[in-house]
């Protein structure tokens, strides 16, 4: 068997994912042994018609981005969306919140109704498309990422917690950010990152997602015991779990 | 048995002469907490704390470590076993150690444990303090120290510092110049000792730990599971900081050569969603609330069944960690005692 070929593509984002391919500086020599690339924009200048695997980063907010991605995945063997962006909208859907003429106004002022600015709300690659595997995290995690590639080289399904970052957080030792009477998203966000932020003394932003089963009752409740609103839940929430599916 | 009586000053000089001599992890501060870590002075090491974030389990079972390595077909068991001191360990925590001593030395022998096990001296302090939802007074284990090396008790501003077992007599070989406990120090702190048993303890569990099995088995339909598991995030803290909690999640992970790669465990939870899931996604504790009951009939009647000690010692770490404060196994294990 050869090796897979793999195409690299992105939508709105900051490019970060992909930019997280490129730190991989040295392993970047392991990659290859495993994946043939063909076509990674920030990378490389070649492209090809048709891949094994399609790593598709960022999220799809105009017309033209749907239809593009529809026919990256008709072209695609399997797609991975990779990052916050792809797998759930991320930070691009805080816009949703909003109503979206006032959203295009307020970035383009006069230039707002101009045709080549058009927009519409954010939408996970997976609401366009059916999509085969996510890496969460913003950005997402090199060892996630390196990990999932070596699964699917090997033809084995790739492994992503389905428990909250407590645990991670639990196993660093950390200090509960409750304890320091913060409202942390790590009880219902999805692990894998190493409980990073909480970590370097933050609190969980929530940029994995929620959890397969998220006690959304618990976390409300939660609050009030905490001497906390659900406004403070939902303003923490809302970086990168606005408007989910 | 060797019975010294120091003061702080000479059980620090004595600390950093083991320290100098090998690896000494004692509980230090960590951001308003206490957690065990590696000592690099003795002035660091904190023998009045309260309770630890993390149980001294971590360095028998590591929340991560590789177990073989595997390359071209072949494969060996790999171990990081090395000599080191565990210095202040609670009664409550000790009484958990010896409980994981029975259990990973039964049926399967775990090595790893086993060996990192072989390789620690534990060193028991008395509490001197209590942590905000402490009751090991409640279940027994606030100063019985079976077990440990050496016990060093603080008795007003001395230090009462004795060796349990030939490991701890060699710890205290550098304490030989310091005098003998007199009677009227031991004698307060057989005091001590009375009032520790007595007094450690933030609530009362009102039943004795060895009815649980029989309550429990009468209890699996019992309204208190779903009522907690309600509120529960399936977060796993409640199992993560418990000294008594050991499963633990075996994972392959291979390099950019497939041939070659680590096998690897780390600590897993009985509340965590997928705990259960077996081969074709069958998940034999789906619910929140089976799970939830799991892990009290694991401290009140499985282990105890196991090797006869209730698997609660009582450090509270639970009740602390559990954001949604559904965890407190006094209220949980009193509830299935009123009605019954």
């Amino acid at each position: 068997m050869g090796k897979p070929r793999v195409a690299i593509f992105d939508f709105a984002c900051c490019e970060g994912c992909q930019l997280q391919i490129v730190n991989l500086e040295e392993e970047i020599l392991g990659l290859l042994q495993v994946i043939e690339p063909v076509e990674w924009r920030e990378a490389m200048s070649d492209k090809s018609e048709t891949c094994d695997i399609a790593l598709i980063e960022g999220s799809i907010t105009r017309a033209e981005d749907a239809e593009r991605v529809k026919r990256i995945r008709a072209r695609a063997g399997v797609v991975v969306a990779l990052g916050a962006c792809a797998t759930m909208g991320g930070v691009n859907k805080l816009k949703n919140n909003f109503d979206l003429h006032d959203v295009k106004t307020c970035v383009y002022g006069e230039a707002a109704d101009m045709p080549h600015l058009d927009t519409m709300p954010a939408m996970a690659v997976s609401e366009v498309i059916p999509v085969d595997f996510a890496v969460p995290g913003c950005p997402m995690s090199k060892t996630e990422f390196t990990c999932i590639v070596r699964c699917l080289a090997l033809g084995k399904t790739p492994v992503i917690p389905t428990f909250p970052v407590c645990v991670e957080c639990k196993r660093n030792e950390n200090v509960c950010r409750y304890e320091y009477n913060e409202v942390c998203l790590g009880t219902v966000t999805r692990a894998g990152c190493g409980a990073k932020c909480p970590t370097a003394g933050g609190w969980c932003f929530g940029c994995r997602g929620l959890v397969d089963d998220p006690n959304v009752n618990a976390a409300r409740d939660v609050m009030e015991q905490y001497g906390k609103t659900m406004a403070d839940l939902d303003d923490r929430l809302a970086l990168f779990n606005s408007k989910r599916e | 048995m060797i019975r010294k009586q120091v003061t702080r000053q000479a059980l620090d000089a004595w600390v950093d002469g083991l320290i100098a001599a090998g690896r000494v992890v004692g509980a230090q501060k960590k951001g308003g907490r206490y957690a065990f870590d590696d000592l690099r002075r003795a002035a660091d090491l904190c023998l009045d704390y309260d309770v630890t974030i993390l149980p001294p389990k971590k360095y028998f079972l590591p929340p991560k470590e590789d177990i073989l390595r595997f390359s071209d077909g072949r494969y060996e068991s790999v171990s990081d076993a090395a000599p080191f001191t565990l210095l202040g360990v609670h009664p409550y925590d000790m009484a958990a150690i010896a409980q994981m001593d029975k259990l990973f030395a039964q049926d399967n022998r775990d090595e790893h444990y086993l060996a990192r096990r072989e390789q620690a001296t534990v060193v028991v302090c008395d509490i001197e303090r209590m942590s905000p939802n402490i009751f090991a007074a409640s279940v027994g284990t606030a100063t019985a120290a079976d077990g440990c090396d050496a016990l060093i008790t603080r008795v007003g501003r001395a230090y009462v510092i004795e060796s349990h077992t030939a490991k701890g007599e060699r710890l205290l070989a550098g304490l030989a110049g310091a005098p003998d406990a007199d009677a009227v120090t031991l004698a307060r702190r057989e005091q001590l000792w009375e009032d520790n048993a007595r007094l450690m303890s933030r609530r009362e569990l009102r039943v004795e730990p060895r009815r649980l099995p029989r309550l429990l088995e009468d209890a699996y339909d019992h309204p208190v599971w779903e009522e907690k598991a309600s509120q529960c995030f399936a977060c796993g803290s409640c199992n993560l900081v418990c000294p008594t909690c050991y499963c633990f999640d075996v994972q392959d992970d291979v390099e950019w050569d497939p041939s070659r790669g680590v096998r690897r465990r780390v600590w897993d939870g009985c509340m965590l969603t997928d705990f259960a899931t077996v081969a074709g996604k069958h998940n034999f504790r789906k619910n929140r609330a089976d799970r939830y009951r799991h892990r009290y009939y694991r401290k009140g009647k499985y282990v105890p069944e196991k090797i006869g000690d209730f698997s609660c010692v009582g450090c509270g770490r639970c009740v602390s960690a559990c954001v949604a404060r559904i965890a407190d196994p006094v209220e949980v294990y009193n509830r299935i005692a009123e009605v019954q």
